[in-house]
């Protein structure tokens, strides 16, 4: 059957037998997606594809299209569903953007981007699967693997060699390789593979090929031209009489300064912005508590102990406005790569077995602040008002929230300014 | 011992005749008798069955039951379902481990036993159930859990065991046609030969029998849909996969009418044109198998199964008992036929439906076993065989467990007020009834005029009673780890849906609830109602939202007034460090 499909109000022809998906990828509109892949047959698990079809939600990768279909796809309310399917593979795998090899080359990450997700909204499940590093020329990341098949396609499909399966089930899955060891090295897979190249997101990685391209000239640092605007959430009043300055304070918990360096890279805008608002607390002008109720808070970095844990609650309790800055401040970012690694083993690395160490102890001093089993991001610990993305943001995206904010407006992150590393 | 598990291995191949199909009917059978599927094991089946080496493990870690680290050799799984838990088999569970002195899921040091919770076994009006190497045991008090302790250490076998533990017996409390019909053996498949398919199709619609495994889809009309399949060959699958928590109404039926369900098989398959057919039978009723395995063998020697049924040239067909291996979505009719081609069982997309493309691509007709003896007894009766006073046609057989004086099995007529149901059953102080499963619809007292019907609340079966003792945050949190465990994982809102909705119930139940836990719980339940590939993920976060909605005390006696609230807890996340920090300090 042959015949055309109406699409978030726009008319399109469909070939027989094609579903929605490759009818809309055909005439050019897109549909978000992260399993779906034109050269093999829909699996339909991901389910970013969804549509409303004729009032039904259904997966548009493995629903035919029918003569006279309706069809929403670009909505606020699919968009939002979506953007909550991407936070949740975020949080299921490890998904620290800054540190993996992928970054700016990742389809999870660019969808993440279209869709306005800023901040992940769920715990980190800490995944801390196993990695395989026996092949010569790849790597297996299994904590990044967020069950798309696409690799298992394109190993039996196109390769004809059927490497992969997934084991398990329920949050027990798994990437499997069907070799007697399990170890990708005796799979007979070489780098030119179909299923070598496939993988959406950091799971299946080339050796010596990681971060190779500055940002700038990866994939996805060209900004797609499909992008989904997402409202955010809605800030809290200020209650603010016309002409008083707002108080904002900064801080850095487990973080490197990276961020608090990219603000200071607004440079001369510093001088106009502080004729709308006065520095308290922060490493900029060195005050160390906050002193009064202030307007905003800043927070970099992620919570790794109990004197942050006390910091967080400090700013919390006197700032209106809590922003969660940077990827450590919202998702644990560099720092929590420790968290599949034991206490003890850390502290002895950083005391006992480092290089340099004159007196090799881990200090038992009652005044030190004990470090927590895993780093948390700031909103596992306190309520958290608005997300400022980028490992770091750029100067130009504390520039464009904090002058919505003075202006009294909803603080509003463009497209071009959203960034995981 | 090698040459003893090769040789193991090797029957099975030989049984099945190298089949892949039936690897999971070997794998179970391997796990039975090795209490492991060993390395050397998937070898060789992987090696004769030209399946790739983790496709074999893909497998044994789909299913609960299979295992490819050892379990003890007395394998026992104490049923963790909410009727089981309300009977106390938490306490029998940790009584044991107490006794025996080993940790819960864990095999004991000596390799002896493994005690571990499961999903519901299916003695629900009868519980707390247990398995113990496959085998059913009810009712399991204190003195039970005692003598086995006392039976597992003394290293007795199990066909020493008390025999009165194997014994299960079923409540039929009240008898309406089914239940009360005394088949003449033969009589409804010769009638169904007599007035041909086209015959049967009409007697069935004519009866309104719609099927009982809770979709309630007219059984004429999937029976007419599969026959008219341009296709050669056809299946008949009989679900008796009964795992839905709070039902054990096939499991009686399979026991005490097992000759009604396979005349009800083969006018199916007569019907439609098929001659192979399968009883996809759960693991937890292994104790049954036996027993409806001698009743197939009976069937074909007087001829009501096998070639020229009865004697009519040319109407042949015969039927299979497939066992699962424990999981819940292959209660689903296309995750079952992937379990019964030896798959993973993950629900297809649908359409196209199995009555088109099912079995090995082939039309086929999956009927749930409830459904197979209704046809029976209307082909041998006629289509008034479900007619009773009230307006709607048609009886279901409930499941009745829980708070109620008499538990078991309630044949009613369609269209009975809940209300009527438990005064049958003796229910008094009934706060709310869980219909369906939890994957079905909580009734709150208010509610109770509503009645049993397709048009009102459908069930496959399962009636739980919750008293007002019982605190109903408590159910759904149960419901909600149940989802968790049985999700199979295949689609994203699921998977890890499932698991953020107990962190956030847990959160709830632990007293760090606030509101804005409320409201992310319900943003992720309609994105899972809507998005999810099957019916376990779009009813998952159902329960504890209904709970929310109907029972709002139960959950605000648990929490503060507040917009937000975190489940961080400092003393847990310092815990480690603490420890490091006095053990360095004791050691200078």
């Amino acid at each position: 059957m042959t015949g055309r499909i109406r699409i978030d109000g726009q008319s399109i022809p469909f070939a027989d037998g094609q579903t929605v998906m490759q009818a809309a990828s055909g005439a050019g509109v897109f549909i978000p997606h992260l399993c779906y892949h034109p050269d093999y047959a829909a699996n339909g698990s991901c389910k970013l594809c969804t549509c409303k079809i004729d009032g039904k939600q259904v997966s548009s990768c493995t629903t035919r299209a029918v003569d006279g279909q309706v069809i929403e796809s670009n909505t606020e309310e699919l968009n939002s569903e979506r953007r909550a399917l991407s936070q949740m593979l975020f949080v299921e795998g490890s998904h620290h953007c800054p540190s993996c090899e992928h970054s700016g080359n990742c389809v999870l990450q660019s969808m993440a981007y279209k869709l306005g997700m800023t901040a992940l909204m769920f715990p980190d499940f800490t995944a801390g699967r196993e990695t395989d590093a026996s092949h010569p020329d790849l790597l297996i990341n299994r904590d990044r693997c967020i069950y798309c098949h696409l690799c298992v396609r394109a190993s039996r499909d196109s390769d004809g060699k059927d490497i992969f399966s997934i084991t398990g089930r329920s949050e027990n899955k798994s990437l499997a390789i069907n070799t007697d060891s399990g170890l990708l090295k005796d799979s007979g897979i070489t780098v030119d593979d179909a299923a070598a190249n496939v993988c959406p997101v950091g799971c299946i990685i080339k050796k010596r090929d990681g971060f190779s391209k500055p940002i700038g000239q990866r994939i996805y640092d060209n900004r797609p031209v499909h992008y989904n605007k997402i409202k955010q959430p809605s800030l809290p009043d200020l209650d603010r009489e016309p002409g008083r300055k707002l108080r904002v304070a900064t801080c850095s918990l487990a973080g490197c300064f990276g961020c608090h360096m990219s603000f200071l890279d607004i440079d001369e805008r510093i001088v106009e912005l502080t004729e709308h608002v006065e520095f308290d607390r922060s490493p900029i002008n060195d005050i160390k508590t906050c002193s009064t109720q202030c307007d905003i808070g800043l927070i970099e970095g992620g919570v790794c102990n109990t004197e942050n844990i006390e910091t967080l609650r400090e700013f919390r309790d006197n700032c209106r406005i809590l922003i969660a800055v940077g990827a450590c401040a919202i998702s644990g970012g560099v720092p929590a790569l420790r968290n599949n690694v034991d206490v003890r083993e850390l502290l002895e690395e950083s005391y006992v077995n480092a290089v340099g160490i004159d007196n090799p102890q881990i200090p038992t001093d009652a005044e030190l602040p004990h470090i927590l089993e895993e780093v948390s991001p700031i909103h596992e610990v306190v309520k958290v008002d608005f997300f400022l993305p980028g490992c770091p943001p750029p100067a130009d995206a504390f520039w464009q929230i904090l002058t919505d904010i003075v202006e009294g407006r909803q603080p509003d992150l463009p497209y071009d300014l959203m960034q995981f590393d | 011992m090698v040459a003893v598990a090769d040789s193991l291995v090797h029957d099975q191949l030989a049984k099945y005749r190298r089949d892949p199909a039936f690897v999971l009917q070997m794998l179970r059978h391997l796990q039975l008798e090795q209490n492991i599927i060993t390395s050397g094991d998937i070898h060789v089946l992987s090696e004769s069955l030209n399946l790739p080496r983790a496709k074999i493990n893909g497998l044994i870690d789909f299913y609960s039951f299979l295992h490819r680290r050892p379990r003890g050799r007395y394998d026992v799984y104490f049923s963790d379902s909410i009727t089981d838990h309300m009977l106390g088999s938490r306490e029998q569970a940790n009584l044991l481990c107490e006794l025996l002195g080993v940790e819960l899921g864990q095999p004991s040091a000596n390799g002896a036993v493994t005690v571990s919770l499961t999903s519901c076994t299916g003695l629900c009006e009868r519980g707390p159930g247990v398995l113990v190497n496959g085998t059913a045991i009810d009712r399991m008090d204190d003195a039970r859990t005692r003598e086995m302790a006392s039976l597992i250490e003394a290293n007795t076998p199990l066909e020493d065991w008390p025999l009165e533990w194997f014994v299960i017996n079923d409540a039929l409390r009240k008898k309406g046609p089914l239940l009360r019909y005394e088949p003449t053996r033969g009589k409804a498949l010769e009638r169904a030969i007599a007035i041909g398919p086209e015959g049967v199709l009409k007697d069935l619609e004519t009866s309104g029998l719609r099927g009982c495994g809770g979709a309630g889809f007219p059984t004429w009309r999937k029976w007419q849909i599969c026959r008219s399949s341009n296709r050669r060959q056809r299946y008949v699958v009989c679900n008796a996969d009964e795992g839905e928590p709070g039902t054990f109404k096939d499991r009686a039926l399979l026991h005490g009418y097992a000759d009604t369900l396979l005349e009800g098989m083969t006018a199916c398959a007569i019907t439609v044109g098929a001659s192979k057919g399968f009883i996809y039978l759960r693991h937890e009723y292994e104790f049954l198998r036996e027993r409806l395995q001698h009743r197939i063998q009976r069937h074909r020697d007087t001829n009501l199964l096998g070639r020229n049924i009865l004697g009519h040239h040319g109407i042949n067909f015969d039927v299979e008992i497939f066992m699962g291996a424990g999981s819940y979505v292959c209660g689903e009719e296309s995750a079952l036929i992937e379990s019964l081609e030896g798959k993973r069982g993950i629900p297809r997309v649908r359409p196209p439906f199995p009555v088109t493309h099912g079995y090995k691509g082939k039309p086929t007709v999956v009927n749930n076993v409830e459904t197979f003896c209704y046809a029976a007894g209307i082909l041998e009766h006629g289509p008034d065989f479900l007619a009773h006073a009230g307006d709607q046609p048609g009886w279901k057989l409930l499941s009745i467990c829980g708070d109620c004086k008499s538990p078991g099995i309630y044949e009613i007529p369609l269209g009975t007020p809940i209300r009527d149901v438990l005064e049958a059953c003796g229910a008094h102080g009934t706060q709310a009834v869980q219909v369906g499963g939890p994957g079905g619809t909580l009734v709150s007292s208010a509610e109770f005029d509503r009645h049993i019907s397709y048009a009102d609340l459908n069930t496959a079966g399962s009636f739980i009673i919750f008293d007002e003792s019982r605190d109903m945050l408590d159910v759904a949190v149960n419901f909600t780890h149940f989802f968790a465990h049985e999700s199979c994982g295949f689609c994203t809102p699921c998977r890890v849906g499932t698991k953020l909705m107990v962190q956030m119930a847990d959160k709830v139940a632990d007293g760090h609830g606030a509101r804005l836990d409320i409201e992310q719980m319900q943003r992720l339940n309609k994105l899972m109602t809507q998005a999810s590939h099957c019916g376990l993920g779009q009813r998952a976060a159902v329960p504890i939202l209904t709970t929310y909605e109907k029972f709002t005390d139960s959950f605000e006696r648990r929490m503060e007034d507040v917009e937000y609230k975190p489940a961080f807890d400092v003393e847990a996340a310092i815990e480690r460090s603490r420890q490091i920090v006095s053990e360095e300090a004791l050691s200078r």
